[in-house]
């Protein structure tokens, strides 16, 4: 369950951005994670909600982007989509592929609450 | 919680064979105070009492980055003191703890230090401290995992000699470790073939972190349907730059062609 970690790591980094802006609490968190990153993402929610608990972004919502994975052949150089590490490249049907986009796990954003004060 | 002392707040232990104590990691927290003085005047003409509004900033940070950073921080370390590191990860039973037994005692003549890490118990550091080796044992408690932070503390209490060799069985587990750079040279994955030769298939995101695939417990082939030939393909269709060895920690079979790969690396 290394989803726990992670989740734990995606607010720690969220925590740190809205102290810097001094925000009360945070309202959203907006993640992108690869298809091939190796990361359950129903999984990840739920060990969001736990992760969150306590801490300026109980209560937030994680919003996530799913990167679909791409591969460049290193035979031909063609660029194409892929769902598995066990791709062939389509146009020379070689496995010698480079995986160029699918494993990320970046936290893009975030949302923050803040309390403005009473003025005319 | 600690399960040996009952202490709430690291629940990993790092416990140097031999001692009877243990401790707890201090996790590193950097706490940096980014005080940038921005000024949020709001210069508006209209009139508004207390309220919460919204703004989203934007952040584009590598989740694992710290972890990763601390990771090259200790590839820095192993390259100054020429110490060649290596992350073995597999299932559980695939026969680490053998190979690594085994390999410690081929090697005797090389300086070596070994980093164990499961859940509970002393039983591999034990197994290991008996080639002589100096180790140390990481119980996670409940962590599926090492990271780079853990094996920073691990390997500032085995003080490693310059131009050795570093071994670190990682806790049993195909999935959870193939996230985390340790800062080692090479990663090695082993598999037995007791299991199944579509494991690589089953378990790409692990095969495609490992440089290296040992694949163990040869000796029993004849009475195990795996076929290695498959398991190889499997394998090479996920990440076609690794590296093969075959092998029995057991009988020893295939041990040379893995020993004289080490020393290659170690010059």
């Amino acid at each position: 369950m290394h989803e726990m970690s992670i989740a734990i790591n995606i607010v720690s980094i969220a925590r740190k951005e809205a102290e810097k802006e001094s925000a009360p609490s945070i309202s959203m968190i907006e993640l992108e994670v690869g298809k091939l990153a190796g990361v359950m993402v129903d999984s990840l929610q739920f060990c969001y909600e736990a992760a969150c608990k306590g801490t300026l972004a109980e209560g937030s919502e994680l919003q996530i982007i799913e990167l679909e994975g791409q591969a460049k052949c290193m035979q031909c150089g063609n660029v194409f989509t892929i769902d598995s590490f066990m791709a062939i490249c389509p146009k020379c049907d070689t496995y010698e592929i480079e995986i160029i986009q699918g494993k990320e796990l970046r936290l893009k954003a975030i949302s923050i609450n803040e309390e403005g004060s009473s003025h005319v | 919680m600690c399960d040996t002392c009952g202490c709430g707040s690291n629940s990993t232990t790092f416990t140097k064979h031999g001692e009877k104590e243990h401790h707890h990691g201090d996790g590193h927290h950097h706490d940096h105070d980014h005080d940038h003085g921005h000024n949020h005047d709001h210069s508006h003409e209209h009139d508004h009492s207390t309220h919460t509004h919204g703004r989203t900033i934007e952040v584009e940070q590598d989740v694992l980055g710290e972890n990763n950073l601390l990771a090259q921080r200790n590839r820095g370390y192993f390259e100054a003191k020429n110490i060649f590191a290596l992350n073995l990860v597999s299932s559980p039973g695939s026969g680490k703890t053998t190979l690594l037994e085994k390999t410690l005692v081929e090697l005797q003549d090389v300086p070596s230090a070994v980093i164990e890490g499961d859940q509970q118990t002393m039983n591999d550091a034990d197994r290991v401290a008996a080639t002589g080796v100096p180790v140390l044992q990481i119980n996670t408690g409940n962590g599926c995992h090492l990271d780079a932070n853990m094996i920073h503390t691990a390997y500032g209490e085995l003080e490693l000699k310059n131009d050795s060799v570093l071994f670190i069985e990682n806790v049993g587990n195909l999935v959870c470790p193939a996230l985390f750079d340790l800062g080692e040279n090479k990663r090695v994955v082993i598999i037995s073939v007791t299991e199944g030769e579509d494991k690589p298939a089953k378990y790409p995101t692990m095969f495609d972190a490992a440089d290296i695939c040992i694949i163990n417990k040869i000796d029993l082939l004849p009475y195990v349907e795996f076929d290695v030939a498959r398991c190889k393909e499997h394998a090479l269709k996920v990440n076609h730059q690794l590296e093969f060895f075959e092998l029995s920690a057991t009988t020893g079979e295939g041990m040379d062609t893995w020993l004289s790969w080490l020393r290659d690396n170690l010059k």
